[in-house]
């Protein structure tokens, strides 16, 4: 009895041993700064006033700041149709890539091209794509014939929107396809044997088989890209700096303008909403994704 | 493997602590820059130069080329009340906030010891931005305005006002269209950045009108009105001005317009001058240089750019950064600069100089527009100011809001600023 009770403690000792570099990294860099934030958010931190503490001064002025819904409105409605399209091609490149290819291997080494390519790097390319004088869109158009003046693609809200969401979603399609493509592997080959021999079809066993035991994969790779879209930042920064108009300038974008201004309390506040937001949103995955049913 | 890896990993961590003992040798002192290779280039040499001189150690750190970047690292650094940077390059915008920021160390007592006379300098620009209650806190490095260019083998004598632009643009326009489609009679800064406060200013300055006097708004005047129509009706009612203005047009794509010969007039800061008189450009020869046109019974006026050199208030090698500043600033050093990266000096007696004279003969047209330039606003909330103008402005450009609107508009928004940073 006392051999076994000392000997769980020196496991569990252990166990924090072996958890600790993770734990020490989580803090340092994860909870110091998230609190750090938070703090901040509460003070007037402005570099040419004198520190004060404000409260939720900041909070209430921030809810009474028309630009901050316009950010928080294109910020979700990029969330919304970026991830969408990510998903659905994602799921598209993953299916044929589970299939026995020529060339697989290859293939599925190409198709992660854009994925590493930096994002600063793929925005600018995309930049010169859009470009209104030598664009190679505009290059198109007009050699086609299909207009005889040439479109200031990132000139409009909706075009830059549209703009942003191409790059985006042809730099992080790769993610999503790799993500799902470890997913399907994982689903027992039998299982589509015997349902062939039950006479199924393609889309029968798409949604029979695959979707069901795909899920938890797939609420995972969702949950990821949301994360990291709600707080996307480099794309837009370097695309369309936030414009025409502020029409394209995520919370990211938004928070930043104000650190650069020197206004370190707002620009936090702001952040602390990208945060929460980051956090409700997984919340509502893992609840309404049943993750811890699929996962057992 | 293993003890491969933990090799790396003591050696990763021994080189940390080797370069950490060079960067405290206590005479070391650093001096940060950014912008194009060629232009650091010019400042590696300078520094080398002084260092010889006066044996001393400044170190040169690069930032990188974009301006906001680089006050967003100074930033960083002096909110954090590091002891590097010792010096910096400011742009002219900037100077407010870091005074007022208390970034600054005040240049007078080591200005009286040394016996430096700060009259070879522009006056009025020292007193615009570099001076703040009574005290000064920086010296111009390099000056800059914008200038209207023109081509030469077009028009004989440049417009003197706004509506003569808007004429000849429309006649040139139209004879150059018959053979070449994408000419336009007038290229200028209209994108949503920083480069369109100083259009802007520009245009209603040139009316008579201002956006801010004495911490109380004035933006939302007739003049102003007037003249922010002007640039609108440029590109959508008399369209002598591309559909592009308002969403590219920033420094480099209105001068590679002008310089691929596609416009018959161009606003831009100096340093095109030498571009357009290059071995590759379509306009070499055929380009002239003038004030921009202002309106009728008004004057011209040009906003002022540049770069000014400054100490931070953590520099623990005061004397030393002095002596950088004074050398940096001196004759020599400002004359040679305009030979061989031709920035614009900000010492007036330079402009003076016979040898530069001979060589340079745009140099008495900037000395007359350095007297007659004027400042974006020099407030501490200036960042914010400017963001606000740029997407009013920039929404006016793109004909979504008509001019009165957007200056009610700007005249709330800055109004709400000052209410949140104005006070003490």
């Amino acid at each position: 009895m006392e051999r076994s009770k000392t000997n769980i403690s020196d496991e569990t000792k252990t166990a924090y041993l072996f958890n600790a570099p993770l734990i020490i990294v989580a803090v340092v860099f994860v909870l110091v700064p998230v609190i750090g934030t938070i703090v901040t958010s509460l003070m007037r931190d402005v570099t040419f006033l004198p520190e004060k503490f404000l409260a939720v001064e900041n909070y209430q002025r921030l809810f009474s700041d028309r630009h901050f819904y316009e950010s928080l409105q294109f910020t979700l409605l990029f969330v919304v149709v970026s991830v969408s399209f990510e998903l659905v091609f994602g799921l598209a490149f993953a299916l044929l890539l589970n299939e026995t290819l020529p060339f697989r291997g290859f293939l599925r080494v190409v198709i992660l091209i854009p994925w590493v390519i930096p994002i600063a790097i793929s925005a600018r390319v995309w930049e010169l794509i859009y470009n209104f004088n030598y664009g190679i869109f505009n290059y198109i158009i007009l050699q086609l014939g299909i207009s005889d003046q040439p479109v200031s693609w990132l000139g409009s809200s909706v075009g830059a929107f549209i703009a942003v969401v191409i790059s985006d979603v042809w730099k992080t399609t790769p993610f999503m396809a790799i993500i799902l493509l470890t997913g399907l592997s994982a689903i027992n080959s039998d299982l589509y044997k015997q349902a062939k021999v039950d006479g199924t079809n393609f889309l029968q066993r798409f949604f029979m088989i695959t979707l069901p035991l795909l899920k938890p994969v797939l609420i995972v790779a969702l949950l990821f890209r949301s994360i990291d879209a709600i707080r996307i930042f480099d794309l837009i920064y370097v695309l369309t700096g936030g414009g025409p108009g502020g029409s394209t300038s995520s919370l990211s974008i938004y928070a930043f303008n104000y650190y650069v201004s020197g206004d370190f309390g707002y620009g936090s506040a702001v952040s602390v909403i990208v945060f929460l937001a980051a956090g409700l949103l997984s919340v509502l995955y893992i609840k309404f994704g049943k993750f811890r049913e699929t996962l057992q | 493997m293993n003890v491969k890896l933990w090799t790396i990993i003591s050696l990763l961590f021994m080189s940390l602590f080797v370069f950490n003992s060079c960067s405290e040798k206590d005479d070391n002192f650093s001096i940060w820059i950014g912008g194009s290779p060629e232009e650091v280039d010019f400042w590696e040499k300078v520094i080398n130069d002084f260092n010889a001189k006066y044996d001393c150690n400044l170190i040169l750190v690069r930032q990188p080329t974009y301006t906001d970047q680089r006050k967003q690292s100074l930033i960083i650094s002096l909110e954090g009340k590091q002891q590097n940077p010792d010096l910096f390059l400011m742009d002219v915008v900037w100077i407010n906030q870091f005074i007022q920021s208390d970034w600054l160390e005040p240049l007078d007592d080591f200005a009286v010891k040394s016996k430096f006379k700060t009259e070879p300098f522009f006056k009025r620009v020292l007193n615009l931005v570099d001076k703040y209650d009574d005290n000064l806190f920086a010296l111009p490095v390099f000056m800059d305005v914008a200038l209207l260019y023109y081509r030469t083998d077009l028009i004989v004598q440049p417009p003197e006002t706004w509506e003569q632009l808007k004429e000849l643009s429309l006649r040139i326009q139209e004879e150059q269209r018959k053979t070449n489609k994408s000419f336009d009679g007038f290229v200028w800064q209209g994108a949503q950045y920083e480069g369109l406060v100083c259009s802007f200013l520009e245009f209603i300055a040139s009316n008579g009108g201002s956006i801010l006097q004495n911490d109380s708004v004035k933006i939302n005047s007739k003049e102003n009105i007037a003249a922010l129509q002007f640039m609108q009706d440029l590109i959508h009612k008399y369209k002598v001005s591309p559909e592009n203005t308002y969403t590219e047009m920033k420094e480099e794509e209105v001068r590679r317009e002008f310089q691929k010969g596609n416009a018959l007039f161009e606003r831009n800061w100096t340093y095109a001058w030498q571009l357009h008189n290059s071995n590759d450009s379509n306009v070499k020869g055929k380009v002239g240089m003038t004030i921009l046109p202002h309106f009728k019974g008004h004057n011209s006026v040009s906003t002022l750019g540049g770069w000014h050199i400054g100490m931070s208030k953590y520099s623990d090698n005061k004397e030393k950064a002095w002596q950088f500043i004074k050398y940096v600033t001196s004759y020599e050093v400002q004359k040679q600069m305009v030979l061989t990266i031709g920035w614009n000096p900000g010492r007036k007696d330079v402009y003076e100089d016979k040898e530069l004279k001979k060589k340079l003969s745009q140099l008495n047209l900037l000395e007359y527009v350095f007297d007659n330039t004027i400042a974006r606003p020099t407030v501490p909330y200036y960042t914010q100011i400017s963001e606000v103008i740029q997407r009013n402005v920039n929404n006016c450009l793109a004909n979504k809001i008509p001019p009165v609107e957007a200056l009610k508009e700007i005249e709330i928004e800055m109004k709400n600023i000052i209410k949140i940073y104005g006070e003490k």
